[in-house]
């Protein structure tokens, strides 16, 4: 009897074990059903597990979207990166912000670079951006700026490019503004702006500095130097869809009371006019983007308008077939049209053409005798803007010319 | 399942055709995280085509070439009837929430949509999203859709459910932490947070704002899966999911719907525990950018005809200064309310379809893995669509009627695109004397019409040696039945037939579906399916 039930126990044993899907591989080489096949393969990747390494790309990346971005763009102290002026080269420095300032209702940014021109600048602002449930801007700052080797090629549409010279333009600045937002795409404001410019010798050893180039009247505001008081209003309506606009349009006038509070000889205004219109067509993919800038000053109180005062032509956002600042006056007008074609989500491909004068005379501001160019570029865009540009111009009286640009034209 | 093992392996398994894939079998609680960028998962897709392409039957289909059921797939649609009201429940537990008595519990972790975290009195976390203000009702209309969707279809996802909600009521608990968008160093979160997302948000004419509340699933978040590959440390893991059935077919889904975010970042993973043991179940998440939604605006004309970087159009465009015009830029798409975003079904050709960039399992999908799924969408009624659309409670009517239409267009080129890719013949059955009965698909699904007849062939299969000998000549019928040979019935254990039709407009039903079946106590059962 107790050897019956000691058999029994056994082959009851062995039948539990087969029909309980414990099986494993290897007992037998065929599993007697579908599930212990799945159960052993199962069994088998259980005695070689390891765990998940990232390799190079994926610990770069995720390095780069969970900390690096936060370097860039963190708060507190930042790395200050990109240029000062157009002009000035790659700068870089340290920066210290805060956006969380006031509850996240104001931001404060100081910072000081330097770039790979030898211009160097130091700045702290305040803003309150969305006062009053968005309606209110205000914002103050103080700064110093040192553009170590602006150009000069003379004054008017007769400029040539052999009398280059350049000069040194140190400022300190201080001032504040506000703004009234009547609704979300137009605001209308005002600012009050100490300035402190002085006029010295340039850093480019290459071209004679404009103080010995040219006289007090070629260039006014050579021998003297003033403090001025700014007052200034704009208007502004930006209607961009996105803000790298696919169709929209932006509009901004402002005026300016320039008052020479040293020798009353440099008093004057100024009046900018800035109309761009974009037209998208084939899902917004192919933009025609137009522009019509007209900057125009006048003296006051008998006194004329400082060279380092007036508007410029000529550079990597106005007239590209030309050097920086290569056109300056009293007066401006440009014209530019762009035509863009989305090559891949991100990039771009432009045509372009410009064209405008820095005449002597307010009369003079009319469609004759414009300094025009051509080119191409490519454009890396986000909705949000260009990040990079590279425009070549061409067909100027000055020769080809490529800008590699980190931000946008128009 | 198709198994590797050795020679000596039967064709079929006393127990095939398995519905359940016991992939919780193994304790998994060792897994780590993988959590991958927006950034990786783009790059890596779009450069290095991760995984293996590869023509290979799925291997985790059973052996009639369905799905059984595991943590990734619960058969409901495809192998139950299912009622209206039940595809328009979806995963709901409840039939809404109460949010009294909750407070905010934390910042929203991922995604681009604004949002934060609530929790009840009873602990359970839920996440809280806004719309944007620009396109009202869009990414929560297109989350409720999706999810009740996805769900009928077979994929875990989570729990969602629209409401109202006054910012002027929040709590914020005292341990509510957030990542400062800033600096990316965890704090406090601060009313002047909540402020922000709402500042963003869509607000109702009453003042309020209706948000998308998603409730945690259970266990640990343990990120997301990838459509290529299988988890190193989950021991149960083992078919490499460019290979899955349910994720390659997840293509016609997408197509469908027009998910063009899925992508591996859109899903999650879970770690569950019960008994002493964990595993992994995998979820189906983020539905705020399919249909016309892009989550924060309506979709992009690009989204669903090509991908971020596809180089052929890119040269082109180049090379042409952009004269040559993508297809996709000419589509004119009908003035609709803003919850709808952007999508249409007049231009969608499904085989054209693609999501945001590759995607190695979609790459993978077969014929069969695309007439499995479009058999599934087959089932999906008007009612069915036009229920869930409500669902989504869309306060403008032109809005819900004109998603329901195209849901329903872009549903039928769907199944007529891929159910006609092979022979759409199905649900074989051999009674104990020899007749066969079975139907068509595409028929049924009225994707195409009846073929003039069928041609079957028999065949005597030994499951030992898996070979087959065919059995007299090919039979013609006019109608979706026949007769197997006498001989047949009483020589063998299993048999089978090749069942192949000629259709002018359909030559996939040319290659013949292959049906095997397997001697049984009352007759015989289908125990093999192959296209």
């Amino acid at each position: 009897m107790a050897r019956r039930n000691a058999v029994i126990r056994v082959l009851l044993v062995a039948f539990c074990l087969l029909s309980s899907g414990k099986w494993s591989g290897a007992q037998t080489n065929t599993p007697p059903t579908r599930a212990d096949a799945l159960h052993a393969e199962r069994a088998a990747k259980a005695q070689a597990l390891a765990p998940h390494h990232p390799n190079a790309l994926e610990s770069g990346l995720n390095f780069f979207e969970d900390r690096a971005v936060f370097i860039l763009d963190r708060e507190g102290f930042y790395p200050k990166l990109g240029s000062i002026t157009v002009g000035s080269g790659f700068a870089y420095g340290l920066g210290f912000r805060d956006r969380d300032l006031l509850n996240n209702y104001g931001a404060v940014d100081m910072w000081v670079a330097g770039s790979t021109r030898g211009y160097f600048a130091a700045e702290g602002r305040v803003r309150f951006p969305e006062l009053a449930h968005k309606r209110l801007l205000v914002e103050g700052w103080a700064g110093r700026r040192d553009y170590a080797g602006e150009y000069f090629y003379g004054l008017g549409t007769d400029s040539q490019r052999a009398d280059q010279s350049d000069y040194g333009l140190r400022t300190t600045v201080f001032g504040g503004s506000a703004g009234v937002r009547p609704f979300s795409k137009l605001i209308v404001g005002g600012s009050l702006e100490y300035l402190h410019p002085s006029v010295g010798r340039g850093n480019d050893d290459s071209v004679p500095d404009v103080e010995d180039a040219f006289g007090e009247a070629e260039a006014p505001g050579v021998s003297q130097r003033a403090d001025f008081l700014r007052t200034h209003g704009y208007v502004e309506l930006d209607y961009r869809q996105p803000r790298y606009p696919r169709q929209g349009g932006f509009v901004r006038a402002d005026v300016s009371h320039y008052e020479d509070r040293t020798t009353g000889s440099y008093t004057f205004n100024r009046y900018d006019f800035d109309v761009r219109q974009f037209v998208g067509f084939f899902a917004g993919r192919r933009v025609l983007g137009l522009r019509g800038f007209v900057s125009t000053t006048d003296e006051r109180e008998g006194g004329v308008v400082p060279f380092y005062g007036m508007p410029t032509l000529g550079g990597n956002d106005t007239l590209r077939g030309f050097r920086m600042y290569r056109f300056r006056g009293p007066h401006a007008l440009l014209l530019q049209a762009e035509y863009r074609w989305e090559i891949w989500s991100g990039l771009d491909g432009a045509l372009f053409y410009d064209a405008g004068k820095t005449p002597l005379e307010r009369s003079d501001l009319n469609f004759d005798g414009l300094e025009r160019d051509y080119g191409f570029g490519f454009r890396f865009n986000t909705d949000n803007g260009i990040i990079f540009r590279a425009d070549a111009g061409f067909g100027s009286r000055d020769g080809p010319h490529l800008y590699l640009v980190w931000g946008g034209v128009f | 399942m198709l198994v590797a093992t050795d020679a000596a392996a039967p064709r079929f398994y006393p127990d095939d055709p398995i519905w359940t894939d016991d992939d919780r079998a193994f304790d998994a609680s060792g897994v780590g995280t993988i959590e991958d960028s927006n950034g990786y998962d783009f790059v890596a897709n779009t450069f290095s085509n991760p995984g293996e392409r590869r023509d290979v039957r799925a291997p985790n289909v059973n052996t009639v070439d369905e799905l059984p059921d595991s943590s990734w797939f619960t058969n409901r649609i495809g192998r139950r009837p299912m009622s209206v009201a039940d595809v328009v429940r979806g995963p709901d537990q409840r039939d809404g929430v109460d949010m009294a008595g909750w407070v905010v519990s934390g910042g929203k972790s991922s995604g681009v949509q604004p949002g934060f975290r609530m929790t009840d009195s009873s602990g359970q976390t839920y996440q809280i999203e806004v719309d944007p203000s620009s396109n009202p009702e869009m990414a929560s209309g297109a989350e409720m859709i999706g999810t009740a969707l996805y769900h009928a279809i077979g994929y875990s996802v989570v729990e969602v459910y629209l409401t109202e909600l006054d910012p002027k009521t929040l709590v914020i608990a005292d341990t509510a932490m957030m990542r400062d968008p800033l600096n990316g160093k965890r704090r406090r979160v601060r009313p002047r947070d909540l402020e922000l997302v709402f500042e963003r948000a869509a607000r109702q004419p009453n003042g309020r704002y209706r948000v998308l509340v998603s409730r945690f699933a259970s266990g640990r978040p343990i990120g997301n899966f990838r459509y290529y590959g299988t988890r190193p440390d989950d021991p149960n893991d083992v078919v490499a999911h460019e290979h899955r059935r349910e994720l390659r077919g997840a293509r016609v889904f997408g197509a469908w719907l027009n998910h063009d975010d899925s992508r591996g970042v859109n899903s999650l993973d879970m770690l569950e525990a019960a008994g002493g043991r964990s595993w992994v179940k995998h979820y189906m998440f983020d539905f705020g950018s399919i249909l016309g939604s892009g989550t924060v605006f309506a979709q992009r004309h690009r989204a669903g005809n090509e991908y971020i970087f596809e180089q052929r159009p890119g040269w082109l465009t180049l090379a042409t200064l952009g004269f040559y015009i993508r297809p996709w830029m000419r589509i004119d798409y009908p003035d609709m309310p803003p919850s709808v975003g952007r999508i249409e079904a007049e231009v969608f050709d499904p085989q054209q379809w693609r999501p945001e960039y590759p995607n190695p399992a979609f790459d993978n999908m077969r014929s069969d893995d695309a007439f499995w799924a479009a058999r599934i969408v087959s089932r999906f009624t008007d009612e069915m669509i036009r229920g869930v659309v409500a669902k989504a409670q869309y306060s403008d009517p032109k809005a819900t009627e004109y998603l329901g239409d195209v849901m329903i267009k872009r549903r039928d080129k769907v199944v007529k695109a891929f159910i006609n890719v092979v022979s759409p013949v199905v649900d074989a059955g051999l009674d104990a004397d020899g007749t066969l009965r079975f139907a068509n698909a595409a028929v049924d699904a009225r994707a195409a019409t009846p073929p003039a007849g069928y041609t079957l062939q028999w065949f005597a299969f030994d499951n030992a040696t898996d070979t087959r000998r065919d059995v007299g000549d090919p039979v013609q019928v006019t109608s979706p039945e026949g007769r197997a040979p006498a001989e047949l019935l009483t020589g063998s254990d299993f048999i089978g037939v090749r069942v192949s039709a000629a259709h002018p407009d359909h030559p996939g039903w040319s290659s013949p579906a292959s049906f095997t079946f397997r001697r049984a106590a009352t007759g015989w059962d289908l125990v093999g399916v192959e296209r």
